[in-house]
């Protein structure tokens, strides 16, 4: 039987602040994040680092380019990071956990959200403790 | 990695998919046709719950009805549902190798080299 969700999960050999750095700071993105064949120019990202901020990315290959477009719902460095992508619906959390010995846990997990609950007042309520997030948003040092 | 399928259908497809009754009704429909009477079986629910399950299923494209007998009876659209399968292993593919790059990077930051 077929699940409207995936789960990714990949334990990294480094610890869990380079982790969250490379998967929220420009510079970082731009080595890894385009597919197999693509790349993705610095100057096509943007990461506003907070809930509700920007996430985007141009992703340029041979055969034209693809541009992400979505918008962060949660943001609790170093471990947890979410976004939604408007135009699919498709809603990604990341959580990083710190396994010892050097090591990170990345899962990914990644749902098809409904277009009923793509609208701005179904979201609302979909970024839960929204408050809680404030407070470490506020501890957050701004990314350049 | 990206989503090129008609998204509105997809939408139907996942909204439907999310609910547990009408996932069971869409396994039990992957073993052959049955009637509304039929899948209402084993339920607790009357006919009309499940015809609603039904026309939840109808609608996003992943159950069609027999129109020429009177039981009209439900079956699978399995094209349909291979959509939902291939955006999952798709994305699965598309984060594996993200994670196959992030992990070559990593092993650059932490030796030091310059990128």
């Amino acid at each position: 039987m077929s699940s409207d969700e995936l789960v990714y999960r990949r334990v990294l050999r480094a610890p869990r602040d380079l982790v969250w750095q490379c998967l929220t700071e420009p510079a970082e993105l731009a080595q890894f994040w385009g597919p197999r064949g693509m790349t993705t120019p610095l100057e096509g990202i943007v990461v506003e680092l907070r809930a509700g901020g920007r996430f985007e990315t141009l992703m340029v290959g041979d055969h034209g380019s693809h541009r992400m477009v979505a918008t962060f719902t949660e943001v609790v460095p170093p471990e947890r990071l979410a976004w939604i992508e408007a135009a699919s619906g498709v809603h990604t959390t990341g959580t990083l956990t710190d396994v010892g010995d050097g090591g990170t846990e990345v899962v990914i997990h990644q749902r098809h959200v409904p277009e009923p609950m793509r609208a701005p007042e179904a979201r609302a309520g979909f970024l839960t403790s929204l408050d809680k997030l404030e407070e470490h948003l506020a501890r957050l040092t701004e990314p350049t | 990695m990206a989503v090129t399928l008609d998204d509105e259908r997809l939408d139907a497809m996942f909204a439907a998919l999310a609910d547990r009754t009408r996932r069971d009704i869409v396994a039990r429909l992957s073993r052959g046709e049955a009637t509304v009477k039929e899948l209402a079986e084993p339920y607790g629910m009357s006919l009309q719950a499940v015809s609603q399950h039904i026309g939840v299923l109808e609608r996003s494209g992943l159950v069609s009805r027999g129109r020429y007998r009177q039981t009209r009876p439900c079956r699978l659209e399995p094209e349909v549902l291979e959509a939902a399968v291939s955006w999952i292993e798709e994305s699965r593919r598309a984060w594996a190798e993200r994670m196959d790059r992030l992990e070559a990077h990593l092993v650059r930051l932490q030796d030091g080299e310059k990128r």
